[in-house]
């Protein structure tokens, strides 16, 4: 130990733990980016081309080598390499410079997307991953599930129709539901209408879409709609969106003459010595969540109120059916209950 | 039925699906759950449940309130660990003295008037039987008080009520309001902290709580940093307040496990646990006078007793190990001397020594024997009189004694500072590896929760005494 200074052994223990943090550090890591490349091949490439071409159809535009190169994240000499290859083996065709899918080429993209829904509902039902992440999750997924396995996926998710921003999910014949519905930004003032489809690309404007809390399923309605900015009432809170954030939702128009129940409001809103009924549960609270609310008796026409708040405000403790039981803030305000008119007890 | 009409009905009822919608399965369920209800509601009747709930709600108005709520919680965990460890001294010397000081003589004596080979005596009646003997000493009488004491509380119906005062903390950090219960427990036993980890329902939530309870300081470990905070850190300071300086060291070290249980708490669910699935729910159920010897004797037997059999399976082939290893000769020198020499330059790079290191080896069992063991080796490592043999722990009756031996190892003040960190975060004992496998069904969870914390006392040791020296 005659080398030994204590100077030494902390820089070389500062520079080992810089490695270990290079390689391994989430997401930029070189561990996960060499990882991430190993596993981009010719098949990632034409799979992400045709789901690409697809949404092109579907939203009516039409795609050119130039826009696809512009959304797809691969370098340009390998997307016009794998196009040629792709046209050669019939799964697109050019039409003047637009790129079209062949009938093979609409069914195997239908395929891919099929999987990567089935994921992000998957996702949503059965595990703990925060909705931000699910779709990044799902495009890495989408090139790894066998049809088998995509097929298992399903069955055990009860062969859902719709993902869980509200997008259809093809069968295995290749049949798509329809996304009834208008962008809300397209809304005039006072229309009334449920949020079917949050759009969750770009992840930007996704981000903010869940920052403003916004559930899908909810009901809305529309107070102001101008270049500058969307405003909108869903259970009993104000909404401010700019237009763009607010193309990204998709409203289902309701009938006026169709009950609509204006004041429901979410249970967090719910303040003491004020009782409720209870309304439903929001489809924001999925899986596991949702049965244990369920099974505690939180169920449409419950009697509901406050028992207690904790010292820091948060959970709060709810009497429902003759027992007190705590929930957090961001799990009442999953609950939709409307107000009894008498106040106080 | 020929095949195609079986597709055509199975395209049908594809189609079906589309048109009735994915609400569908949600409205029939919620459906049912209205109806039931509402069965309920018109053929149940309940009288005078208004009456009970109404002391029930002054109780817990004051208990969860602002200004009480936490003074109360902290007041009640500081008495039942206050009752646990002074109450525990007094047995606990009982049972040192019958099974220490008399009956292990006794059995020597047994074994030499039937003429039992030397070999087979040090390793049965010093090897076996002083680890168990010490096990029990040291672990039942705390465990005896601590788990009664939990549990009428628990029955009482006080500790949801910690919960709830408590969970916007551990929401913070990603983890669920009753491991606030599963900490507190720990401070007993961590072996029960993480069975006591079944009240949490979370998935994810649970296997926090799981990994993390071995930062709670449990009932093994208590005497250990009293002892060296005693020898140690009370000496640098003025004899008038030695004794509050080295308590105030013992109780920093405490929180310090808790501040790593938060932080550690908030990386997992950021890291490798935030695909697990969470649910959160506490139930406030109503207070109820608590059934004291029924909860006492479940309390015992089914905490106590279980936990300390699993201690006294491990402990056995540990003393065992103690033992063998001290006696079994390579060249000149035991095995112990060759493996202390091996990982003194280790040991040394923590600010520790590989007396130490190789104490915690042998003692992974539990941390009860980690005293007796490390003084044991210190004496044959450094060949200075005192002991009862090679491979046979003890301990002695004043810290003045005790620190003579430290200090004659070569014991500083960096030693004693970095033994009480180590003490903290390093594996769990045995019987807590095992009741997080029997608890987790994982053997990954198992050597996750196992090596994360070495990990951590290493790194944590390493910089105190690197920066130590620098400094001083």
């Amino acid at each position: 130990m005659t080398t030994y200074n204590p100077v030494y052994a902390l820089l070389i223990f500062v520079a080992i733990s810089t490695v270990i943090y290079l390689i391994f550090r989430p997401v930029k890591g070189w561990f996960w980016v060499i990882k991430n490349n190993l596993s981009f091949n010719e098949k990632t490439v034409i799979e992400d081309i045709l789901k690409q071409l697809y949404h092109f159809e579907n939203s009516g535009k039409e795609a050119n080598i130039k826009s696809l190169t512009g959304v797809l994240k691969f370098k340009d000499h390998l997307i016009i390499d794998v196009i040629n290859l792709m046209t050669i083996n019939k799964l697109i065709y050019f039409e003047g410079d637009v790129l079209r899918l062949t009938n093979t080429g609409r069914d195997y993209s239908l395929r891919i997307v099929r999987v990567h829904r089935l994921w992000e509902k998957y996702l949503a039902e059965k595990t703990g991953i925060d909705k931000a992440e699910w779709h990044d999750r799902a495009e890495f997924m989408e090139h790894k599930l066998s049809q088998e396995e995509t097929n298992s996926l399903a069955s055990q998710l009860g062969n859902p129709v719709y993902d869980p921003h509200g997008d259809p999910i093809p069968t295995t014949s290749g049949k798509v539901a329809k996304v009834k519905g208008v962008a809300l930004s397209s809304l005039a003032v006072n229309s009334i209408g449920k949020i079917t489809h949050i759009e969750d690309e770009p992840d930007v404007i996704y981000k903010q879409i869940i920052a403003e809390n916004i559930h899908i399923g909810s009901q809305i309605r529309v107070v102001e709609n101008s270049p500058e900015r969307i405003i909108f009432y869903a259970e009993g809170e104000e909404f401010k969106l700019a237009p763009i954030v607010a193309a990204n939702l998709t409203v289902a128009p309701l009938d006026k003459t169709i009950m609509v129940e204006e004041n429901t409001i979410r249970l967090s809103s719910l303040k003491e010595n004020e009782t409720a009924k209870i309304v439903g549960i929001s489809k924001e609270s999925r899986g596991e969540r949702r049965r244990r609310l369920l099974d505690l008796g939180f169920v449409k026409g419950t009697q509901i109120s406050i028992d207690l708040m904790s010292p820091l405000q948060n959970p709060t403790a709810y009497l429902v059916k003759g027992t007190s039981i705590a929930l957090r803030k961001d799990q009442a305000s999953k609950i939709l209950i409307k107000k009894d008119e008498s106040h106080g007890k | 039925m020929n095949t195609t009409s079986v597709e055509k009905i199975i395209a049908l009822s594809r189609d079906l699906r589309w048109q009735i919608g994915d609400e569908f399965h949600d409205n029939l369920a919620e459906g049912i759950y209205a109806d039931a209800s509402e069965i309920a509601m018109g053929s149940v009747s309940s009288d005078n449940s208004k009456k009970r709930f109404r002391l029930d709600a002054k109780i817990d108005k004051i208990v969860t309130s602002k200004a009480w709520g936490f003074p109360i919680m902290i007041l009640i965990l500081g008495v039942v660990l206050w009752i646990t460890i002074i109450g525990a001294n007094y047995p606990s010397s009982m049972l040192a003295d019958l099974l220490l000081e008399n009956f292990h003589p006794f059995l020597k004596g047994l074994a030499a008037s039937i003429g039992m080979p030397w070999w087979l005596d040090g390793f049965l009646i010093d090897g076996v039987y002083l680890a168990v003997a010490w096990v029990i000493a040291v672990m039942l009488p705390p465990m005896a008080i601590f788990f009664p004491m939990f549990t009428l509380l628990e029955d009482f119906g006080y500790l949801p009520r910690v919960a709830f005062n408590l969970d916007y903390l551990f929401k913070k950090s990603g983890a669920h309001g009753k491991q606030a219960l599963t900490m507190s427990m720990g401070f007993g036993c961590n072996a029960a902290g993480v069975v006591a980890t079944r009240i949490i329902d979370s998935p994810r939530e649970r296997l926090i709580a799981i990994i993390t309870n071995n930062f709670s300081l449990c009932n093994g470990r208590w005497p250990t940093q009293i002892l060296i905070a005693t020898i140690f850190i009370g000496a640098v300071v003025p004899a008038s307040i030695s004794g509050l300086a080295s308590l105030s060291a013992v109780i920093s070290i405490a929180i310090l496990g808790i501040f790593f249980m938060f932080v550690v708490s908030w990386a997992l669910s950021k890291t490798v646990l935030k695909g697990e699935v969470s649910t959160f729910n506490l139930e406030l159920p109503p207070y109820r006078p608590p059934r004291f010897w029924k909860t006492v004797y479940t309390s015992i037997i089914d905490r106590t007793l279980i936990v300390l059999w699993r201690a006294i399976l491990f402990a056995a082939p540990a003393g065992a190990v103690i033992w063998l290893i001290s006696n079994i000769y390579i060249g000149d020198l035991s095995i112990a001397s060759w493996t202390i020499t091996s990982l003194d330059g280790f040991g040394f790079l923590l600010g520790l020594n590989g007396v130490i290191l190789l104490a915690y080896i042998v003692a992974i069992p539990a941390n009860e024997i980690v005293i007796p063991t490390i003084l044991m080796l210190t004496v044959m490592a450094t060949g200075i009189a005192g002991g009862d043999g090679v491979g046979v722990m003890f301990e002695l009756d004043s810290a003045g004694e005790t620190a003579t031996i430290l200090k004659a190892g070569g014991w500083t003040l960096l030693t004693a500072v970095n033994l009480m960190l180590f003490s903290l975060l390093h594996n769990p004992c045995s019987t807590t590896i095992y009741t997080i496998y029997k608890e987790t069904k994982s053997v990954k969870w198992t050597v996750f929760a196992s090596v994360l914390p070495v990990i951590m006392g290493f790194v944590l040791t390493f910089l105190v005494a690197q920066i130590w020296r620098i400094v001083f």
